[in-house]
Order: structure tokens, then sequence, then C-alpha cells
């Protein structure tokens, strides 16, 4: 049967149903018109919309007491490596059963993490992370904004002494610490013996100068196979290996005050021209293969190159990507008169000022990294030594996994006691100092432009930037 | 004919609502009742794009830290587009892309349109292999392609290589690889576009063929007098679409921020991501906002010349 009025729909499907399967009143459809049905149902709809479109204002009402506190980061669960997913997972599992808030892991990718958008569009819109990870590069974008706790105040004087001041350095602000550092990860140099092997040459051939690098990258460039490579894709990362190279001729990004720009120099300019001189005469790629200049089995275990330039993680990825494959590792070589020097990269805890519970996300990170307890240090220890390949940021930690021998022999000891000791940490400049150091990096190592004139300009650049800043000391 | 409007009497003798008062005219009864039916996809608009849009402009205004400060700039951020070379860089970058991307994909689509227009053996599998590359993910894309294109162990090398020519980085060379962008742009829409096209020559009625075929026309001709001048509302869409798809960089920047990131040396940073640069890796919202606003100023100039050239898209064929 066919209605004819939408009363009659709605009498007929009531009617078919019983009394015990419908809770509603029959008179209440029943009685229902067409139009009352619309304008009840657009009362309803606006109603909706009006309550969803002041939502995000209901949002920030705050929880009495927070049951649990989220941890971004990109390492677990479920990350790419099993053994640093399980070190977190560990963590988190010892700290939820002994306290009544417990943390909860997010994993981020990597990718997402450093370059993407999740992390900034959660604090824009209030919802960022109780705890979470950052490197001295994106350190002053969190200070400055406000959002990192003080974590000096849960620590005890002798753990604040126990992490080294080089490491320290770039997580400090008027003597209060912000950041935990869990690892220092300094740059060198990896070299496939192989490949070594192959073109004749042996240990004695590693380059210790920046001309001998380019001499021996011509005789190990092949066919398939470049002599060496250098971060290409523009970005934090770029610039964090490329800092070692304008240090060693005694540059600078800015003043040691701080407040301009020490770019226009000699010394910037020959490590800008050193990264073009290898592209320039073939020695190196305009792009990598896999996850970039970062990635030593997507690059030199495939034999896209022979010699890379690659921090510390290096090891580890090796050993759990590529076990079997013979390497070494040497210093950063130096220009003309040159210093050796390195960056000391690593990531830091940190908590949210404005988390539901900034104290106690403060105060697992302080019991995670910064306490003088058995299992603080040891926790530094089993990241550095075992889950990951690192220098610890802690002198106790330290000597604790060189006893252990996690540095006794191989890459990592020639990190410790020779790549280490000429490090420098990972500066903390805001973006716009960043970009203009990266725009001349990749000017110079791509766009063939005039290393001199890039300097100059970079500088500039910086110095109207400066001029108006107002925030953390740049270091 | 009764219709919806026309209700019953038993309904009619009920006051709406419970309401006592003047009964609403016959047109006016219509009229509300047609917006209530397009009320849910107003409400739609209204809160997810118009909103977003009006809360984006004002954004502009604003020096916004990404962490909850907001502090009135006034005209400020649009001053610093002015002054700012790597926001002119852009301009011009998505100017290029855009001069290069919209013909190209015009020719691609409608020349793959016309070869699978005509009656030869399985035709269907040649429209979906053409077709194919627009239902991959653009990120499976960008990866397989930035494999592809690597320095010397490249898949496209190796062919180059075949063929004597050598030495080129179509990812790491500042003046080639916005055109390698474009290439794998248009790869990847042209199969969109070829069955957009494909759905306009089926509609052009055969007796046009036949008759100019009679009348001793050739291929040329009968491209250029028939199917062209047939195809001119097929042709408005797809200008448009492709347009304004490549000034807002919706397909490009997924390749872009997994290729390129921008460089070499910012030759293919697009306005686009650009945008998303001062955004998400700067905090400099306000910024960002205010070179959106402009991108929309830019779309809404260049859809207008489109439209007062093809007088709205309407077209007349006598």
């Amino acid at each position: 049967m066919k209605p004819s009025s939408q009363s009659e729909v709605t009498s007929s499907v009531v009617s078919s149903v019983t009394p015990t399967e419908n809770p509603v009143p029959n008179s209440a459809l029943s009685n229902l018109t067409r139009r009352e049905l619309i304008i009840g149902g657009g009362k309803v709809a606006v109603a909706a919309a009006v309550t969803s479109l002041f939502s995000p204002f209901n949002i920030y009402v705050k929880a009495a007491t927070p049951k649990s506190l989220s941890f971004w980061q990109f390492y677990g669960p479920g990350g790419g490596s099993k053994m640093q997913d399980q070190w977190f997972q560990d963590m988190v599992k010892s700290w939820n059963s002994s306290h009544d808030v417990k943390v909860d892991l997010l994993y981020v990718p990597n990718q997402e993490y450093m370059n993407g958008s999740k992390l900034q569009t959660a604090f824009a819109s209030g919802q960022g992370p109780d705890i979470f990870i950052i490197s001295p590069g994106d350190f002053l974008r969190y200070y400055n904004g406000g959002v990192l706790v003080d974590l000096s105040q849960y620590m005890e004087d002798a753990a604040k002494k126990d992490f080294f001041d080089t490491v320290m350095e770039t997580r400090v602000v008027d003597g209060k610490i912000y950041g935990l550092p869990m690892e220092v990860e300094p740059m060198a140099m990896y070299y496939s013996h192989k490949a070594f092997t192959d073109a004749k040459l042996s240990e004695a051939d590693v380059p210790k100068s920046w001309d001998q690098l380019i001499e021996v990258s011509k005789k190990l460039t092949k066919k398939n196979q470049f002599g060496c490579l250098f971060e290409t894709g523009p970005g934090y990362y770029q610039n964090f290996t490329w800092y070692p190279f304008l240090w060693q001729g005694g540059g600078d990004m800015v003043t040691p005050e701080g407040n301009k720009s020490a770019f226009n120099s000699p010394g910037a300019a020959q490590a800008l021209k050193f990264w073009q001189d290898t592209i320039k005469q073939n020695v190196a790629p305009r792009n990598e293969l896999g996850g970039g200049g970062g990635d030593v089995v997507g690059n030199m275990v495939a034999g896209y190159c022979a010699i890379q330039n690659l921090g510390i993680w290096g090891v580890s990825a090796l050993r759990e990507g590529a076990k079997g494959f013979e390497y070494g590792v040497f210093p950063c070589p130096t220009p003309p008169n040159g210093k050796p020097k390195s960056v000391l990269g690593g990531w830091s805890f940190v908590a949210n000022a404005k988390s539901k519970d900034p104290e106690t996300a403060a105060k697992f990170c302080v019991w995670a990294l910064g306490s003088m307890s058995d299992d603080s240090i040891g926790r530094v220890v089993d990241w550095c030594i075992k889950a990951k390949s690192d220098i610890s940021p802690r002198k106790s930690a330290l000597d604790k996994a060189t006893q252990l021998g996690g540095y006794s022999d191989g890459a990592m000891k020639v990190f410790k006691d020779e790549v280490f000791p000429t490090g420098r940490g990972e500066p903390r400049v805001p973006p716009e100092v960043y970009k203009a150091v990266s725009d001349a990096i990749q000017a110079c190592q791509l766009g063939g432009a005039n290393p001199e004139q890039q300097a100059a300009e970079a500088s500039q650049n910086i110095d109207a930037y400066l001029a108006g800043y107002s925030g953390a000391p740049l270091k | 004919m009764r219709t919806l409007l026309d209700a019953p009497s038993k309904v009619e003798k009920r006051p709406v609502m419970g309401r006592s008062g003047p009964r609403l005219k016959r047109s006016q009864r219509e009229a509300l009742a047609a917006y209530l039916f397009i009320l849910p996809d107003a409400l739609g608009l209204a809160i997810f794009v118009a909103l977003p849009m009006l809360f984006s402009l004002s954004l502009g205004f604003f020096s916004v830290n990404g962490f909850g400060g907001f502090r009135f700039v006034g005209l400020a951020n649009y001053q610093r587009m002015l002054i700012d070379p790597l926001f002119r860089q852009s301009l011009w970058v998505t100017f290029v892309y855009v001069l290069i991307l919209v013909p190209a994909l015009y020719v691609a689509g409608l020349g793959l349109a016309l070869l699978v227009n005509r009656p030869m053996p399985f035709v269907g599998v040649f429209r979906s292999m053409f077709f194919v590359p627009n239902v991959v993910s653009l990120v499976v894309v960008a990866l397989t392609w930035q494999v592809m294109l690597v320095d010397k162990v490249g898949f496209i090398n190796r062919i180059f290589e075949f063929f004597g020519v050598s030495g080129y980085s179509w990812l790491g060379d500042p003046n080639i690889t916005l055109y390698s962008i474009l290439f794998v742009t248009v790869w990847f829409l042209m199969g969109y576009y070829m069955i957009i096209f494909l759905s306009g020559l089926q509609e052009i009625p055969r007796e046009y063929y036949d008759a100019a075929r009679i009348d001793g026309a050739g291929p040329a001709a009968t491209f250029f007098r028939i199917t062209l001048p047939l195809l001119r509302p097929t042709s408005f869409f797809v200008l448009l679409v492709s347009l304004v798809s490549a000034v807002s960089g919706s397909q490009a920047f997924d390749l872009i921020y997994i290729m390129t990131r921008g460089g070499p040396d910012n030759s293919t940073s697009l306005v686009i991501f650009y945008i998303y640069q001062q955004a998400f890796q700067f905090n400099n919202y306000g910024y960002a906002a205010a070179m959106a606003s402009f991108l929309v100023l830019i779309l809404l100039i260049v859809t207008f010349i489109l439209f007062a050239v093809t007088k709205g898209g309407r077209f007349h064929f006598t």
C-alpha cells in the first residue's frame, strides 16, 4: 500500500509494532504531523550544530584528578626497533606499577613527529601531550611558547651535577633545567670496509682533512656508487649535520651573547664551499635512498655510498638492520688549520606546563632519567648501550656503561674516546635563524651559489630577525 | 496532481506545533520546505567551510605563537608578505607550476581519452591502466617515484643511461626538480581527466562525424571543427578544476612534502608548502593565515576571469 501522507506512514509504522517492543508511547509519534516533524527535526539540528560550534570552548574545563598522562614519542609501542620499543614499554610499566597517575605511550612515526603537524596542531588546540620529547633544535619554540616545566625543582643536586655541562647547555635557561636528555648523539663519518677494499684502499687512507676526503671519495666513486654522502634534504637535520664543519673553521651562527649574527665569516663560507665541492666534483649525491642521510642501511649498506656522514645511532641501526656488514668510523675531517669538532645531538624528555597535571608529568621525567636511584641510572645505561647506541648524558651512567663494556671496542669506542670529547651541544635557535642557515646550505650545496655571498645574506636575515627577538637566549 | 505540500485536510486543520496564527501562503510554505531541505548541507558548509575560512581570515590580523598566544598586529602580516623574498619565490614557483600543469593535464587527459575512445580490443583494460595511478595513495606514488628518480641508480637514470645520457639529478638539481614533480603530477592525474574527457566525447552524436566524413573532412578537420567545439563544456570543467587544484597545490603538496621538502634550494616550494612551513614548522600561524587568504584571493580572481571569459561556463553551439 502506498501511503498518501507522512502521518499515515507514521501511524502505520507505529501500529505495526507491539507495545512491548516500543518504549515510546504511541501517541507521541502518531500525533506528529509532517510539519511538526520537520520543524522539530530542524530545531534538533540547529541545537546540535550550535552545541558542536561551541564545544571547543568546553574542552578546556580542567579535570579534577587525571588518571593518566599521555607521552608522545617516536619509539613505541609499535616502533621500528623492537629493543627501543621495549625499553619505553618497560619504563612506563615500571612507573605505572608504583604510581596512581598512569602514563600512556603514544607512538608518532618519526617523520610525522619531526616534520609533520601532529604535535604543533595538538598544542595549538590546547590538546598537547603531557610528556613529550624534543631535540635542542626545537627547544626555543616550546620554551618561548611557555609550555615547558622547570624540571630542576624536582631534582636532587647530585643528579643535576651528574649531567655533562656540554649536554645541558642548550636545555637550561636561568639555571633551570627544562629538558632531561636520554642520550647524546655525536656526528662522525662511517665507511664501508668492502668499498675501501674494492678501491684498494686501507685504514691508512681514512681521510683526516677535507681535501683528503674529496680525494679518497673520488677513488671510491663508481658507476653505481658515490664516494661520500652528506644530507641533502632541507630541514633541521641537514643543519645539524653541517654544524661540525661550520665550527671546525671557527664559524658560528650567532655571537656568544646570542643577540647578533656571526654567520658572515670565513669559517661559514668555507664550510658552505666544502659541501658544494663534494657535489661539484661528483663524489656525493644530490639526493639519498631510503630514509635520507640519517639512514645508513638504506644508503651505505645498499652500496649507494662508500662513506656516510652519520650520527652514533648508526651503530645500533647496523647492529639490527645489517648484521655482518663490516664498517669503520672516523671523526669528521677538518679544514686546513681547523680543529676537530662534532655536534652533540639527542632528545630530551620534557613536561608540558599546560598539562592536566604538570607536576606529575615533570616528576615522571625526573624519575625516568634524572634521579640518583640505581633504576634511573640503569635505565640511561640500558638505553645508551643496549636498546640504542649512544653516549650517556650522565657521568654515572657513562662510567657504568663503560664498565659493562659498552664502549670497549669498534665504533662505540671511537665515538666515546675521539668524537665525544670534541663535541658541542646542538645549538638552540629559533626557526627563522635555522631557516636562514638552511637556505644558505641549500643554495651552495645544490644551487651552486657563491658561499661568501650566501653567508652574508643569511647573516643579514639573522640580524633582521634578532633585532626584534624576545625569548630565551640563543646558544 | 497532488504534491507533497498539498497536505491532507486532516493535517491542515491542526495548528502548527500548537501555535495559532496566520497561515503561511503556499509560496512561503514551498520556500520554507526548500530551505529546510538544504539546511543540513548548509549547516555543514557553514560549520566546516565558512567558519574556518572566517577564522583563518581573521587569524591573518594576529600574531599567533601556536601555544594559545594571540596578539593583534593589524596588517603587519600582509606587509611582511610584500618584503618576504621566500614568499615571492614561492609565488613564482607556483606560477610556473600552474602555467605548465594546467595545459599539460588538458593535453594528456584529452589525448588519452581520444586514444581509448576508439573501438579496439581490450579497450577497458587500457582505460583501467591509465586510471589506476589515480587510485593509488599519493604517499605511495611519491615514495615510488622518489626511488625511481634517485641519482645514478634510479630506474629513470638507467633508462637515460641506455640512450647515452647520464649525470642528471631529477630531484637534486634546482633547475630540474620542479619539472620532475610536474611530470609525476601529470602521470598521477591524467587518468582522472581522461575519464572526464571520455564522457564528454561519448556525448557527441555520432551523426556529426558521419556527416563530416561524407563531406570529406579529414581527421584534423574533424577534431578541430567537431570534437573540440563540442567538448567546450567538458574543457571548461577540466580547466577550472585543474586550475584550482594547481593553484591550491592540493596534489602537489603531498608529493613535495615527501619527495623534496620544498628543496633543493626552495625550487619546489609552492605557496601551499611555504604556508605549511610557516604554520607548522615556524609556528607563525598568523602569517600563514595571511598568505592563505592571499591565495584564496588569487583563486577567486582566476576563477572569476575563467567564468567571465566563458560566460559562466555556458556555451552555445549554434
